[in-house]
Parts: structure tokens; sequence; C-alpha cells
């Protein structure tokens, strides 16, 4: 076990008695749930965080073909998958108490990381259609890198330009003048700890994946 | 408010509060119960909160523990 795992679990330990501790101002509609900005706004740092990681190794898989960054990139892509879920899972409850309903195609910015979460589906379907190692590999690195490319339009710059009730869409960036500061105090180190969180996932799964790799070739 | 806001009406302490008897003598319990039930009781979620990351966290350095032995175990026999 490395030092740095524990570190995160003290560190996520701290973020999550602060979420739920600190004193936040009274803000109307959203009450105590602005407190969700805590929890559901580094579920999405920490999914770009492993897409971005996935894009690295399917550009390294391109350039020299090792079977271990196939593998890292595939164990990235599940974890921002794992982490992109609870987004939209959070997303949805705290939609349904501040907006009044649980999803709503009038909604860009829900709508479309619905549609981010699809086009990573369907990486994970185009690699379960290959048998050779090589070729999966090789196909699923300029599927994937196709895939990234999409996320930061899907979820930054197409919501900014159409009527939305998310923050951070309409125009408006997410965190600004208009947001209580007290909240960064928190917001950023979650950021933080959720990020470290996904990368501890991640080292998990690609080391599992790289032993049964190991054990179903020898 | 959509029609599910039925569930707005608070059916649970209409039909419990009788059997609730949690709020009762606060007086005569120990610290640890008064700090519990400040703040509206606040203190209770943060506590249902980090049983369940203290268990998740528990489960995933176990995990990480058993790949580590898995990679080991692995590493000797290709030698």
């Amino acid at each position: 076990m490395k030092a740095w795992k524990y570190l995160v679990a003290v560190w996520m330990t701290l973020v999550i008695a602060a979420g739920i501790l600190i004193y936040i101002p009274e803000i109307p509609i959203l009450e105590q749930t602005a407190r969700n900005i805590f929890f559901h706004v580094p579920m999405w740092m920490a999914m770009f965080a492993m897409f971005t990681t996935s894009f690295i190794y399917s550009i390294r898989v391109l350039n020299a073909h090792d079977p271990l960054f196939d593998i890292k990139a595939e164990s990235a892509a599940r974890v921002g998958m794992v982490f992109g879920i609870c987004g939209l899972m959070t997303g949805s409850l705290w939609a349904r108490f501040t907006w009044g309903t649980w999803w709503t195609f009038a909604e860009p910015k829900m709508n479309l990381a619905a549609l981010a979460m699809m086009i990573y589906v369907a990486y994970f379907v185009l690699r379960s259609a290959f048998d050779d190692e090589e070729k999966r590999a090789r196909i699923s690195a300029v599927y994937n890198i196709f895939a990234v490319t999409t996320i930061p339009f899907l979820l930054y710059v197409v919501p900014r330009q159409l009527m939305s009730l998310h923050p951070g869409a309409d125009g408006n960036p997410a965190f600004s003048e208009i947001t209580a500061p007290e909240l960064r105090y928190v917001l950023y180190p979650a950021m933080v700890g959720f990020i470290a969180l996904s990368f501890w996932i991640y080292d998990i799964t690609h080391r599992y994946k790289t032993v049964q790799s190991r054990i179903e070739n020898s | 408010m959509q029609e599910d806001s039925v569930a707005i009406v608070d059916t649970l302490t209409q039909v419990y509060s009788q059997k609730w008897t949690g709020a009762e003598h606060i007086e005569q319990s120990n610290a640890f119960i008064h700090f519990m039930y400040s703040n509206n009781l606040i203190f209770v979620v943060l506590g249902v909160t980090l049983i369940i990351w203290a268990v998740l966290l528990f489960f995933m350095f176990r995990v990480d523990k058993k790949v580590s032995s898995l990679e080991e175990k692995i590493n000797t026999d290709q030698k």
C-alpha cells in the first residue's frame, strides 16, 4: 500500500465531515442542498480526470503497441463512467427538489451529460466486438480519442449557448461571484479528494486487469 | 407542485409519533447523546455518511492488498 492512499482516506474523511458541518449561507430554493455542490460537482471533475487519463493511454497505444496501455485506457474509461453515473444520479435527485423534476428534456447540460455517457457505453460495446487483442486495442483507441473530444463540447460549450436551468450553462460560469465564497473552502479540496480517489480506484482496476490478462495469456 | 407532492404529507410522524420515543428523556442522557441531538440532528447524518465511507474505505484497502498479493504471486511464478 502506498502512502498517498492513506492520505486520500484521511483527506476525504475530512472533506465529507466539512461538507456536512460547515456553515453555509441561506440560499432560497437550494437551502441545505447547496451542500450537494461538494459532492455532485467533484463527480464530474473525477470523470474528466479519468477520461483524460484514458485519452493519454489511448494515444500511447497507437504510438507503441503495449497491452498494458490498452488495459490502462480501458480501466480509466470504466472508472470515469462510474463517476459519471454517480454525477447523473446525484444531479437527478438534486433536480427533483430544486427544479421540481427528476429529469427534463428542456435542460441541455443534463441531457448532453447523459449523451456523453452513451458515447462511452459505445466504447465498451466496441471493445467487446473484437477477439484479436491488438486490433481491439488500436480500433478502440481511435474511438476513445474521438469520444474524449466530444466531452468539453457536450458539457461546457454547447450548454452555455442554450437556455438552461443548470448553473454554468446559459452563459454564466458555474462557479462565479454569485456563488457564496464559503463554498470554495470545501469544494476545491473535495475536487482534489475525489480526483485522487478516482486514481486510487483506477489503480486497483488496472492492476487487477493486468493480473487477469497475464493469467489468461500464460 | 407536481402530483407526487402528496408525499409531502407527513405520514411517518402521524402514524409513529406516539411510538417514536427518540426525543424523550434527553435531560437524563449523556453528553454524547446531547451532542447528537443538537443542531437539528445533523450529526446523525454525519454519522451515517462516515459509517458508509469507513466501510467503503475498509473494502478498498482490502481489495488493494489482495491485488498486491496476486501481483506478487504471479511475479514469483513466472520467474
